[in-house]
């Protein structure tokens, strides 16, 4: 037998020029002797393995043919339009949708209502803050800002509250419907938007306003300053018949930048004051009575005495009766005007815009930091579980090799 | 001793024409691919797995797989060639680990024999012992070598396929050609013995 001259050095591991040789001498480049060795090796190599089965290549060669008539096929329905979209668009359409649906969420979600930053109305909540600012500065029922009385019926004495056809404004401007027989008070707020230089002129315009709603300005404080922030402060107290007609009014000077309101049921309080007046009649009747039937001098000292003191317990009963019913008639209404340059920008409609334009991106910034923190750590977990896959079968496939 | 090259078109070394296509493999390209590369495949598949049907299962599994991946085929990190040898490879090597048994090298002998009748006696002899040479080889080192001839790949590439670096797919081939020539010489000592 014979030597086969394989060419190659010790056994160690292989240099540039070994490796450059190899591939030169494959290449069909290489020539000399141990360029001829190695394509003889890899000649031999290759000569081992059989043909395919000629059924074989022409059955698999008609397959791949098929195919390709098939991919041709699915090109021009391709190019006839875009009713199927590339697989990539669609990853990207299912992106944009789940993106969508979180910030429907997020925008919509219950948790936000009543302090959405563009559209939240803004009379719920702050109708309730100002109802407890004005029961924590007047606890109890003593101290009624306004009242709605939904026809009481029989008045006490010659005190007749004044509150007709307030019932029918209380719905309209509460939001909540008045029962029958009911004495309800009315408060309101309303912060108004102007210019620094505007601020004088829209306290007065809201003073006149109030006269002319028969109301009247309680308080008013006006503070204007060349540079900063001007404010106006003005308490009106107002028929609460006219609330909603004023508000509205209000409403038209300047911009809204809130409002509120309130409603609070003081029906028994005006109750209990007419009680006592009708009490302290009744006992003036009795005491008089008593004293055409007296005899002697001494009973009607006494009685004269009891009547006496009885006149002041019915006018102060009267009086009471009065305020409640003062309170049921007139609502007391606070504006507020703040004279910011950026307030009352605020107001003009391109700048209202920009600054809607400018929260929606910042919505739209936080909905995307949100899908963001979902779905990255989603990718990974992914990334990871398919790396992990991958890499479990590469290990399975070279133990393969090992264990045999 | 050394031996001219054989002329045979069958195993002579192949242009890869298809590595200077760019863009995705479309239908005629990969029926080229097939018809240049098909054989090379099937042989690369039965001298590992020694079973005719099964070189053919996975011969066929290999132009499937690249056929539906051919989309996402990157010429810059390779050959279609290169691409498809590594897919028969990973295909290759999951018959192996589904069979759990040593390659047939009976049925080779037998194709073998058929195909030595006409060819000159040392032919016949030196690849005998070429074969017989090969199935001493540790499976890692005999995939190394089936690569190589039958993949006609590149060093890079063989790197690749294996999914090893450049300078260890090197190492690997040195060790492996190198142990071939030992087991070739071993076996034509034994003979002249």
């Amino acid at each position: 037998m014979r030597i086969i001259p394989f060419p190659g050095r010790d056994d160690v591991g292989p240099d540039e020029n070994w490796l450059s040789e190899l591939e030169t001498a494959l290449s069909g480049t290489g020539e000399g002797a141990r360029a001829d060795s190695w394509r003889e090796l890899r000649d031999d190599v290759r000569a081992l393995a059989p043909p395919m089965a000629p059924e074989f290549e022409r059955e698999l060669e008609e397959r791949i043919g098929e195919r390709g008539a098939r991919s041709a096929s699915k090109q021009s329905h391709r190019r006839l339009g875009w009713l199927r979209p590339p697989p990539r668009l669609g990853a990207a359409a299912s992106i944009a949708a789940i993106g969508v649906v979180i910030a429907a969420v997020v925008i919509a979600g219950p948790w936000r209502a009543g302090t959405g930053p563009i559209e939240a109305p803004l009379h719920q909540p702050a109708a309730s803050s100002n109802a407890g600012r004005a029961e924590s500065s007047n606890p109890g029922v003593s101290a009624p800002k306004g009242a709605v009385h939904a026809a009481k019926g029989a008045s006490a004495e010659s005190v007749a509250p004044v509150f007709s056809g307030a019932a029918s404004n209380a719905p309209a401007s509460s939001g909540v419907a008045a029962p029958p027989g009911r004495v309800q008070q009315l408060a309101a707020s309303i912060t108004l938007a102007a210019t620094p230089n505007d601020v004088q002129e829209t306290a007065d315009r809201v003073s006149r306003l109030a006269v002319s709603d028969g109301g009247f300005v309680q308080s008013s404080h006006v503070q204007v300053q060349q540079t900063g922030t001007s404010e106006a402060n003005l308490d009106l107290s107002l028929p609460s018949a006219k609330l909603s007609a004023a508000l509205a009014s209000l409403g038209q000077l300047a911009p809204v930048r809130a409002e509120s309101q309130s409603l609070q049921d003081i029906t028994n309080t005006y109750d209990a004051a007419r009680q006592r007046l009708a009490d302290a009649t009744a006992e003036r009747q009795a005491l008089l009575r008593a004293l055409a039937k007296a005899t002697t001098e001494g009973q009607i000292d006494s009685l004269h005495e009891r009547i006496s003191q009885n006149r002041g317990a019915i006018a102060q009963a009267r009086s009471s009766l009065q305020a409640v019913s003062q309170h049921a008639s007139t609502a007391e209404v606070e504006v507020t005007v703040l004279g910011d340059a950026h307030t009352a920008s605020e107001g003009l409609t391109l700048h209202r815009g920009l600054h809607d334009a400018g929260r929606v991106l910042v919505m739209a910034l936080v909905v995307l930091l949100i899908a963001a923190a979902i779905l990255l750590p989603l990718a990974l977990l992914i990334v990871a579980l398919v790396t992990a896959r991958r890499m479990w079968r590469t290990y399975q496939r070279e133990r393969v090799l090992d264990t045999r | 001793m050394s031996r001219p090259v054989p002329s045979s078109d069958e195993h002579a070394p192949r242009a890869i024409t298809a590595a200077a296509e760019p863009g995705a493999l479309d239908a005629e390209a990969f029926a080229a691919l097939f018809r240049e590369c098909g054989a090379d495949v099937h042989g690369y598949a039965i001298s590992l797995l020694g079973d005719r049907s099964a070189a053919e299962d996975v011969t066929a599994l290999a132009f499937e797989r690249l056929y539906r991946s051919r989309t996402r085929l990157d010429h810059r990190r390779g050959t279609p060639r290169a691409w498809l040898f590594a897919i028969a490879r990973n295909a290759a090597l999951d018959e192996l680990r589904r069979r759990r048994r040593q390659p047939r090298y009976e049925l080779e002998d037998e194709l073998s024999a058929d195909r030595d009748h006409g060819e000159a006696l040392e032919d016949v002899e030196r690849r005998a012992t070429v074969r017989d040479a090969l199935a001493g080889l540790p499976l890692r080192e005999r995939e190394v070598v089936l690569l190589k001839f039958h993949g006609q790949l590149s060093n890079s590439e063989l790197a690749r396929a294996l999914q090893i670096s450049e300078s260890n797919a090197g190492t690997r081939l040195h060790r492996a050609l190198t142990r071939l020539r030992e087991h070739c010489l071993q076996i034509d000592r034994q003979e002249v013995a």
